[in-house]
Parts: C-alpha cells; structure tokens; sequence
C-alpha cells in the first residue's frame, strides 16, 4: 500500500509518496491547473502512477491515505475571485466588518497616506439587520425578529449572492440567534447557497476578529467546496478508494465533510505542513528547538519550533483580513530564488519583495527577464549547475545571469560581476536573517539555540549562509527538501481545535462552568472522530487557556494540566480516561487552574521579560486540541559507509565563496552513503534541489539521506567582521 | 557626502534592525499593558535615539509623542551627564522641563551601554490611565496652571544600575487614581526597553560599535540627502495654511487658530507658525517640541512614500519649525496644556498639510474627522471598583488624499492610524456600559473628487450607576478638518445625552452628568475631500449611494451627478445638465 501527501502550489503541485512495505519516497511534480487545480493533482498522481509501473486505477486503489494541502483558499482571498457574499448581522451594528479596529493600512507605515482604501470581502449594501441583542453572559436582552432575518435574506437572494455569513454580537456566549438565523436563510434561500455563522467558525469573543474570521470562510467556502467535492469525484472516477484528508491551516488533518463548511481552516494549508516535516526530522536527531525555514520561488515561511511544539497563533493576518482562528504560526516574507535584486534611488541594494515568478522567470530562463534574481546570483557564483536545475527539466542560460547583474548591480555600484553576485547572495541572507530575528525574538528565544531545518527549492542553497550570520551550529537539510511542505504532511496528526470563551476573574471563577466547557468540546470531538471512524479510546486531548494579569488587553495561551501533578506528556496517552473519571465536584479542575496560573506567570516572562505575580489573573478563551495519532512510517534506509564520500564524487567546478574562486567538489546525493562526511567548501546535488556547504561547515549523511550541516568552528565569513 | 565607510549591505541590515527594534518595543507594551489607551488604543511610541541625541528610528506612534523627542534626550544627557550607567532608566512627563508633550504621556528613557560607552537611548512612552490632577485621564479643562493638571516629573531615575528606586516610584505612584494599573503600564514600558537593551548589544556584539555608528552617520546623510532632492523639486515659494479648534476649554466657543507660512526655499522647509493665535488661558496650549512634531509629521507625508518608514534625524535637518515664544504654538510655563494632543496639536498638522497641499497640489491631503474623545469616571456597579473609560470610536473617518478617498474607519488625523479602535465587545466586558448603535452615517463625509471617510453614529448606555463625563478629548462642534484644493471640509459633530425621549445636546470641554439607563451619543464628521467633488467620477458616486455612504439627494446638490434610484443606474443626461447647465448637449449637436 501506499500513502500519498499532495502539496498544490501556485506554481507546483507537489507529491509525494511513500511506499509503506519498503519506506521509500518518492517525490513527483506537476505543473498546478489554475481554473480546477483537482486536474493538476490527477497529473501528479498519473506520473507517480507511470513510475511504479502502474496504470493511475491499480496506483490509487493501493493508496490508503490522501492527505491534501492547497493553497486554494488562500489563493482565492489574495486573486479577489471569491463568492459574491452577504451577511446578516445584528441591528445597529452593520458596519463592523469595515470599521475594523480603525486601522488605515496593515504593515505599512504611518507617514504614508497616499495608499488606496480596503475593501471589505463583504461590502455594505450586502451587509443587512435583524434586530436581536445577546449580551457577554449569554443572557437574551432582545429576541430574534426572525421576520427582519428573512426579509434579509430574501433581499441578499435578490442580490444574487452565493454565500451568507449570519454574526451577531457576542454569540460566542450564546448561539441560539446565529443557529436559528442560519436555518432561516437555509429555508429561504435554499441549499445551494453556502451559510456559515460567527459562532461555527469561531466561538470566541471580539466582534470584528470573529466576524472578519466568518467573512474569510463564508468568501473562500463556495470554491473550496466546489473544488473539494470535484477532487473527491475525479479520484473516486480513478480508483481511490482510501481516506482523503484534508491538511489545516492549525496544523492537523479533517475530512473533506467536515473542511467543507469551514473553508477559512484550510488557509495557509500547505506551507503549514513545514514544521511537522522539521519535527520529525529533528526527532531523528534529537533536536527539538528548531527553525523551520521554507525558501521557495517568491517567498521565504519561517515557524519556530520549541520543544517539538508546532508553534500556533491567532494573531493571523491574510493580506488585509484578520484570521482570527489558530494557525500554525507560519512568518512568510517577500524573499525567494525569484525575488529580484535592484539599486534604489538611496544607493543600497535590495532584494525583493518583486519576485520574477516562473514566467518570465529568472534571467538566466531565457525566457525574457531582464532583472536578476537570487536564482541568478546563485548561478553567477557557480552554486547551481545550468545543466542540472530541476534534475536538467529547465536548462539555465549563465550568460544572461550575468548580463543582467552587471547591468543592475554591478555597474551601478560600482562592483565586479562576482561582488555584486556575492552582494545579491548576502543582502538576501540578511534579509531573510533579519526577518528570522524578528520572528524568533517576539517569541522570547534566542535564535542561536535553534537548529535550521531548511527547505523549498531554494532553502538548501542558502541555509548554510543563513546559520552563518544568525550564529546557528546546525543546519538539516532533508533529501525532500523541495517537496518539504508535503513531507510535513505525512508526518501531521488527524484533528481538530476547539475554543469557548468564558470571561472571568479567576476569583470569581465558576469551575463547573470550565469543566463542562471541556467536556462539551471533548464530547464534540469524540463525535467528530467516531464519524470519521476512529475510536473514542484513541482520542487524545490537549487543554489550554488563554489567560491575562487583570486589565490587560492581550492574552498568553498557556497550558492547563488535564491530570494535575503529572506531567503532561506521560499523561498524554490516557488523557480520555483521565477526562471521563475526573471527579465532579470541581476540586481538580482548580488544581489544573491554578497550574495554568503558573504556567502563565513562568510565560509571561519568557515573552516579555517580566511578570507580576501580585497582580489578579482573567481566563478568558478555553482551548482543546483532539487528536488521533497520525499512523508511524519508517523511511527507507540508505546503505552504511564510512566518512571519505569520494564515491559520489560527480566533478569538480568553480564556485565562488567569501570573494574567493574555489575549486569546488559536486557529489552526486544519491550515491551518497549513511554516515559519509562532506567537507565545505562543496557542492551536493540532488535532483530537484542543490545543497551548498560553505568552507565554514562539514556535512555528514544519515540513514534517511538527510544532510546535517555542522559549523566547524571556524568563525563564519560574516560582512562586518567578527562577532 | 563623504566617503563611504560601511557596505552597502551592513548598512541596510543595521538599518532594518533599529525598525524592527521600534516594532518589537510597540509589540511588548501592546501584549502587556492594561490601559486601554495604550493597549488597545495604541496611545504609545517607541524609538531610538543616538548619544547626540539624533533620532535614529521613530517607526510608528501618535507623531506628538516622539518625533520631538531629540530635543528631550538631549536634555537628559546634559543634566546626568557622566551620572548615568548601564541599567538606568529615567522617567520625564514635564513640558517645561524635558520638552513633552502633556502630563498623561509619561516616557521612560532607558541609556544603552556597550563596554562602558553610551551608545544610544531608547524611548517608550504612553498616555497612563491617569497622571493626577482635577480629574482623571488628563484632559480637564479649567486648571488654574499646569499643576492642576497632574503630576509634573523633570527627568527622575527610577531605576539606578539595573535597581528599581521603589521610594520615588511610590511617590509617584502614591499621587496617581488607580496606582496599580498605572503600575503595571510602567513594567510594560520599561520591559520593553530591556527588549531594545538586548536587541542593540547582539548587533552591536555583530558588528562592533564603530561600524554600526558608520552606518548611522550614513543613515542619517541619505535621508537628509533625499530630502533635499525632493524638496528641491517644489517651486520656490510660501504657502499658507490654517486651521481652528472650537475653543480653548475656557474661554468657550471661541475659536483658537493656528497659522502655518510654509516657506520652500531650494532645498529648504521653513514651517512658520508665528501668525497662530497667542497662548490661551485654556488647556490647548501646545509647547515648541509638541508643534515641532506635529509640524515635522505633516510635512514626511510629501515625500516618497517608498521612505516613509526610515526618516530620522537626516530627514528633519532641512526643516525648521518657526514659533514665537508666547503663541499657542510655543506656550511658556505655566500655560495648561492638557488638551493640546487633541485641540491646537490636531490643528498645526491639519495647518502644515493645508499650506503644503498648495505646494504640492498632486499630493495633496485633506483633514482627518475631529477627534470625539471623552473620559467617563464612575464605579462598576458589578466589581465595586473605580473606573476610567475612554474612547476613539466615535471618531470619524480619514482625509482624502490626492488619488485616493479617505479610509472608512481610520481615525485620528494625529496618530495617522497608528491609533485603534476598541471593540464593543470588549468594552460591555470591561466597563459598565452596552452599545446601542454604531455604524457609518451617509453623507457625513467631506465631499470631493476623493471624498473623506465616513463619520460614525455611536451610542452607548449606562448600565451601570451615575458618572460624571470630560467631553476634553473633543473638537469639531463648531469648526471643520480642512478639505483639500477644492474638497470640502469634513463635516460638524455633534453629541447629546438621550434620557427618554428627550435628547439633551452636549458639548466639547464640559462636563456632563449621565445616569443609569441614559445613553450617551456621538455623531461624528468624517474626513475633509480633496478636489472638485463635481469632478468626481460618476460611478463612483452611484457606487457610494449603492452602498449608502452618499444619498441620492446629495449626490446631486454636491456632487451634481443624478442618479435614477429605480434602477440604481446614474442618470447620464441629467448629471451632464447638473454638471455643465451651459453646454449643449452631445445629441443637440448632432442635429
């Protein structure tokens, strides 16, 4: 049998496959079908069909497990070609979804006003009233005018709309309005149309960032599941018969059925998978704080992972809508292979955001790009091979690399062809340094406890440099390195978070009350899990809180035991049990409390460098992560060797290495053995990737011809001098 | 410009680092404050500033609160000067003594060493939930003299080589309402100096002092140098600009006016405001460094937006700001300047772009809505506790700019975005009080080939017992955010007090009783237009009265397009009538 990880790109549709008997992965590439992506995935199946000698009905009948990434949701908020969408929402408070927080423009500065205004996904003559007020303790104030909600409706069904999100004030606390209207809308307008509510999506407190959540998901829904129940077609017409699962942007896997009326879960799905690719490889190893770093085409994804925790947020932004629901934290920045150098009218150079994308592509594609790229620099520099990118599917034209530097660059500052290559190739370490700082730093850590688990087309290439200026001791950098995202896919869990926001001093608070809000959320997962034919007993549950020093604005997520005394992790496997034979009387739920409280106060510090411990404690947002354990794989294994890798020894080139011309070695990865050791300054190639070893580091092989990259204690080439 | 000295790429690198320092200091007082000023208002700034007080990097924050603020860490170098020491941190609040901006907005200046040398300072500074004073929140008309307005700190270490001075933080705190939120905004300010300590050590641990201090040299040289090649692109000449603020809190409804004479001479900027009315008896006094910012703000917004997050002290050399001693635009000791961040400090941006948009009339920018501020202090009836609530969502929309309409929904021409809205539900949590309506109000948006934002209609309910309410945070009762080369003016506030049926006015710089079950409303101007608003596009007009922003009625008295409200199409025959009554038509012709 096989498993298959399908990873759909906006260039790309990358798949992966692991033969379960033998543990070997192969990786396959098709171009992406834009109008109905679900072709391009029928493509990439039908080569890895032809590979293993079989026709596309007998691969997929052998296929047990689909899991799936697409960027289909996010592709459709960013290409503005999402469904026309009305909403209903409560009387007097239309406006909610425009008037955000107030902000005039999301990450761009202040002293720049001349910026064109946002466009709300819903605009306000599609937003219409019913009169109906809840209050923050669920108590009715105003009942449901279900006459205003269908004449709404009726009206939005005039409007031709598609889509109706239905929000009203603090449902979280209360749903029955929000249900009630939905079913209202369902009846009036019928099935065709695709209804969401505030409080399905997002059962959480804060109108706007729980309305904005809605609109993304009620926007995305109808191509996501137009796309969704095609793919399901056209796989089902060729022979699948296994599970399709459906990667999300928190990180885990859901079934098609229950992605379809949460379409905003699948944002960010794909490039979310990284990190659980880092964590497995880093498990290998024994490293747990990683840095997982993505280098594609037109964009750099960072995630930092501590303690083998796929890292999450709810702070999430898609352009210029807020994504309220949590989100693997993935930091994307406007830097790739593609992204291209230029001289601005203060004289530095600077690489990015602009990206050449594939067409035209970097110069060196001959396919008429003008402006160089880091593809470009790369190339100058002798790292690539212009005869073997992509394995040789595109052959790369050296000449026109180098015209386009000296032209942009080199003349303009003044620099030779090879300083202004070298130039191009540090701006973009820096940048992507900087950026990996930032992220890293928000979050209390140090970036030099971390190991770089480097990925993307581009990431092996600069990982290297990259640990260089940061001062990381080590780099990883997996043979999948180019389907990356997919190879994370394999290595997710199957679930689903939950949240209920219940606001209360801790003095105050009701323990029952949080009792019976996990019990509610375990009770729907369970269910969850059952319909998609799991076992309750294999359920595992992770609790959080969100919790705040009385008068903050601003909540950590930290921790809440579910078995106090014990350590979690022990506990993990018998969470279910734990939560069935928890005493009722509330005594326990307290020790878990006040738990969390520590906990807060130890991470309140970490993040900010200080806390107050004689200050008042608020919880405000319960959180529960289900999940069933993803199945184990085992890859397949490389033969041993010793160190000396002269074997895979394919020639000799030029390459270009602190302003140095350096002879260089270029193995052949895949005649590389377990345990031989690679010493930089060279060159591994590797079909869909090249990873560069500067003189500073020594590569050794593993079994899973993975390449760990070691600082060799030399002080790293930095620009600037020593640290 | 002299040789250089440092690459290119080390330039850039130092260069983003100190933004990106500017950003993480803002995100630590965010996630940890407790006023909602400052945590969920975004009523703070950070930044960071050389060892010749040289503004390094001013990212993002309400401009009066830190683009001034060279000439206050100047001040505190020359009065420690050797006294200070890796650890210090020094907190100042006083206009007269260390150059701020009004008493609520505290600083903390943190002095960052690197082997014994002082190499920069970092600021954080944000409006504290209360400073003292008549009444909280800082914007109480009617103070005899600038003592009555709070607590006044000159530059105070309070904490000496990494040692908190918990004596002199007690006395202040002692003589503040609500000292263990004030407290904890403290901790949240300070934490993030040490942020930006840690921060500055690791680049300069990279890159080694002399370096880094060759790339601020050339940091600052290019923005100067860029500057003056933009500003010697403007015609030579003096431009005026005005604008006036309903009162000075005293005297009531008499207007205070601010003039600005923007003199562009080669690559020069001259922002002259001695023609401004004279220092007031009320609260709206501004002082130099507070008319410097706001002047300094106004004029970044004409230069290459490709920038405009990197200006430091090379951009502000080729400006000077000009106010006479004795204005309202450089008030002397002991002039009240509570209510100058709002009335007077809104108007000398508002004057500054005015003028600068006859410079430059393709960049031009119009008025922001006025801000409608207020304090309420009462108890929560459900927690027995005092407390404060305050406010920016009544105000209205931004100005329009040349090429673009004014953002829905951004407010405070003087924070220029960078300060928030709340959330309504949020505040029904916090506070005892519930919303009862808040939306968009058509037509209540300046007019113009760009129109402004939109202003708002926000009522909330007392639920809980009797307060008192400061309408000081306020303006635009009697007097309009300024349109743009032929836009209009963004249009009057008002606010009233609704007990029953009855609907009492209320007015800017009183004080108003509201008892449990009144509502108190808002209804809000927007932002001023830019241009001709008969010159605005057509469908873009039928588009606003789709969408409710502009109804039928005054698409045609303002903007002079007809719009057939039956099929929601613009009616082309008779907006051309509206438009050009003297031309004949295209089909007259033709006969």
């Amino acid at each position: 049998m096989y498993r298959v990880a399908i990873d759909v790109g906006g260039t790309f549709t990358d798949c992966l496959v692991l033969d379960e008997q033998s543990g070997d992965l192969r990786q396959f590439k098709a171009p992406t079908t834009p109008p109905d992506p679900s072709v391009g995935c029928i493509d990439a199946l039908a080569k890895a069909a032809t590979a293993y000698g079989l026709g596309l009905p007998d691969f997929l009948g052998q296929v047990d497990l689909l899991i799936h990434g697409t960027t289909l949701a996010t592709n459709t908020l960013i290409n503005e070609d999402g469904a026309r969408t009305g909403m209903i929402t409560t009387k007097h408070f239309r406006d909610m979804l425009e008037i955000r927080r107030g902000y005039k423009n999301v990450r761009i500065s202040m002293y720049n006003v001349f910026v064109p205004p946002y466009k709300p996904l819903i605009p306000r003559r599609l937003r219409l009233e019913a009169e109906e007020r809840v209050l923050y303790t669920g108590e009715v104030l105003t009942p449901l005018n279900e006459e205003e909600v269908r004449e709404a409706a009726r009206r939005l069904g005039r409007e031709g709309i598609e889509s109706v999100a239905v929000g009203f004030l603090h449902s979280y606390a209360n749903t029955a309005h929000e249900q009630r209207a939905a079913e209202i809308v369902e009846e009036e307008l019928g099935e065709s149309v695709y209804v969401t509510t505030s409080s399905q999506i997002l059962p959480v407190w804060r109108e706007w960032e729980r309305f904005s959540t809605m609109a993304v998901s009620a926007y995305t829904g109808p191509a996501v599941k137009r796309y969704l129940l095609a793919l399901e077609e056209r796989l089902g017409r060729n022979g699948f018969s296994g599970s399709l699962m459906m990667m999300l942007s928190d990180g885990l896997v859901e079934t098609v059925e229950n992605c379809i009326p949460r379409a905003v879960y699948l944002i960010g799905s794909g490039p979310a998978a990284a990190p659980a690719g880092a964590v497995h490889l880093g498990a290998e190893t024994g490293h747990k704080n990683l840095l997982s770093f993505d280098m594609g085409g037109t964009s750099i994804d960072i995630g930092v992972v501590m303690r083998g925790e796929i890292p999450t947020t709810t702070e999430g932004w898609v352009q210029d809508e807020r994504v309220a629901i949590k989100m693997v934290d993935i930091v994307s920045a406007g830097a790739g292979g593609g992204s291209i150098a230029w001289v601005d009218s203060l004289g530095l150079l600077r690489v990015g955001p602009n990206s050449a994308g594939s067409d035209p592509g970097p110069a060196c594609y001959a396919k008429g790009g003008k402006e160089p790229t880091v593809t470009d620099a790369d190339l100058a520099l002798g790292y690539i091979d212009p005869a073997f990118f992509l394995g040789g599917e595109i052959e790369l034209d050296s000449g026109l690399a180098e015209r386009a530097i000296m032209e942009r660059v080199a003349e303009p500052l003044g620099m030779t062809l090879e300083e202004a290559a070298q130039a191009i190739m540090t701006a973009v370490s820096s940048f992507t340094a900087d950026e990996i700082n930032e992220v890293s730093t928000r979050r209390g850590i140090d970036v030099r406890d971390l190991t770089l688990v480097a990925g993307g087309g581009a990431g092996p290439a600069h990982a290297a440099f990259i640990a260089d200026i940061l001062g990381l001791p080590n780099v990883i950098v997996p043979s999948v390195a180019s389907t990356y995202s997919a190879f994370g896919m394999f290595a997710m869990d199957v679930g689903r978070n939950y949240a209920r926001s219940y606001i209360t001093r801790f003095a105050d608070l009701d323990t029952g009350r949080v009792q019976t809000l996990y019990e509610e959320m375990e009770k729907e997962a369970i269910a969850g899990f059952e319909e998609m034919g799991y076992r309750a007993e294999d359920v595992s549950f992770h609790r959080t809180a969100d919790l705040r020093y009385i008068g903050q604005f601003h909540e950590v997520e930290v921790e809440m035991p579910m078995d106090p005394g014990q350590d979690l992790s022990e506990t993990a496997e018998k969470t279910f049990r734990a939560s069935v034979f928890r005493d009722a009387g509330g005594m326990r739920m307290l020790d878990a409390v006040e738990e969390a409280i520590d906990n807060f106060h130890a991470k309140h510090y970490d993040l900010y460098t200080f806390n107050m411990p004689w200050q008042g404690v608020e919880l405000l947002t319960f959180r529960l992560r289900a999940t069933v354990p993803k199945a184990p794989f085992e890859l397949h294994r490389i033969p041993q060797g010793g160190p000396d890798p002269s074997a895979a020894l394919k020639s000799h080139r030029d390459c270009w290495f602190g302003g140095e011309r350096v002879s260089t070695p270029v193995y052949d990865g895949g005649r590389l053995q377990d345990g031989n050791r690679v010493t930089g300054p060279a060159i591994i190639e590797e079909p869909t990737t090249t990873v560069v070893i500067p003189g500073s580091f020594v590569a050794t092989v593993d079994a899973q011809r993975s390449y760990h990259l070691s600082r060799n204690g030399a002080v790293a080439d930095t620009p600037g001098g020593a640290r | 410009m002299k040789p250089e000295t440092v690459d290119p790429i080390t330039l850039s690198t130092v260069w983003n680092s100190f933004q990106s320092m500017g950003r993480e200091m803002r995100y630590v007082i965010d996630r940890t404050a407790q006023n909602y000023l400052i945590a969920q208002l975004h009523d703070m700034a950070a930044g960071i500033w050389d060892a010749q007080a040289r503004t390094i990097a001013v990212p993002e924050g309400p401009t009066s609160m830190f683009l001034s603020q060279q000439f206050s860490v100047e001040y505190i170098l020359d009065k420690f000067g050797d006294d200070l020491h890796p650890g210090d941190v020094i907190i100042c609040n006083d206009p007269y003594k260390g150059y701020c901006n009004h008493l609520p907005d505290w600083g903390f200046f943190r002095p960052i060493f690197y082997e014994d040398e002082l190499v920069f300072v970092a600021l954080t500074r944000g409006h504290q939930m209360d400073t003292g004073g008549s009444f909280p929140g800082g914007y109480f008309p009617n103070g005899y003299d600038i003592h009555a307005e709070g607590l006044m700190i000159p530059p105070t270490k309070i904490y000496d080589r990494g040692r908190e001075r918990t004596d002199v933080l007690e006395l202040i705190w002692n003589n503040v309402r609500w000292p263990d939120g004030v407290k904890i905004d403290n901790y949240a300010l300070m934490a993030a100096l040490q942020v930006c300590d840690n921060r500055i050590v690791a680049l300069l641990d990279k890159y080694g002092v002399p370096t880094v201090k060759d790339a601020v040299e050339e940091m600052l040289d290019r923005m100067e140098a860029n500057v003056r090649a933009q500003l010697a692109d403007v015609p030579d000449g003096t431009y005026y600009g005005e604008s006036a603020t309903d009162d000075d809190g005293t005297v009531l409804d008499e207007l205070v006016w601010v003039r600005c004479a923007a003199t562009i001479k080669g690559d020069e900027l001259i922002l002259d405001f001695s023609e401004s009315d004279a220092q007031r008896r009320g609260f709206v006094n501004c002082v130099y460094s507070s008319t410097y910012s706001r002047a300094v703000a106004g004029s970044f917004l004409y230069f290459d937006p490709a920038y405009s997050e990197f200006h430091n002290d090379g951009s502000m050399r080729p400006i000077t700001v000009v106010a006479p001693e004795g204005s309202v635009c450089n008030a002397q000791y002991p002039a009240t300047v509570g209510g100058s961040p709002v009335n007077v400090g809104t108007q000398v941006l508002e004057a500054t772009v005015n003028a600068l948009s006859k410079a430059m009339p393709d960049k031009a920018i119009a008025g922001w809505g006025r801000r409608r501020g207020h304090y309420i202090a009462g108890i929560d009836p459900r927690t027995g506790e005092r407390y404060v609530q305050t406010t920016t969502d009544a105000d209205g929309g931004s100005g329009a700019v040349w090429g673009y309409d004014g953002f829905e929904g951004a407010m405070g021409m003087s924070g220029l975005g960078s300060i928030q809205r709340g959330s309504v539900e949020e505040i029904e949590i916090r506070f005892p009080w519930r919303a009862v309506r808040y939306h968009f109000v058509p037509d209540m948006s300046g007019a113009g080939r760009w129109r402004g934002g939109s202003g708002m209609l926000w009522e909330v309910e007392n639920v809980g017992g009797d307060v008192g309410v400061a309408t000081g945070s306020s303006d635009g009762d009697l007097t309009q955010p300024p349109g743009a080369i032929g836009g209009e003016d963004g249009p009057l506030s008002r606010m009233y007090v609704r007990r029953g049926d009855e609907i009492i006015p209320a007015r800017t710089h009183r004080m108003v009783q509201i008892k449990a079950g009144e509502i108190l409303g808002k209804v809000s101007g927007g932002g001023g237009g830019v241009g001709d608003p008969t010159e605005r596009d057509p469908e873009a007009v039928l588009d606003d009265v789709i969408n409710e922003w502009v109804t039928p009625e005054h698409a045609r008295e303002v903007y002079k397009v007809a719009i057939d409200t039956d099929l929601m199409t613009v009616d082309q025959e008779a907006t051309r009538l509206l438009r050009n009554p003297e031309e004949p038509s295209a089909t007259d012709t033709d006969a």
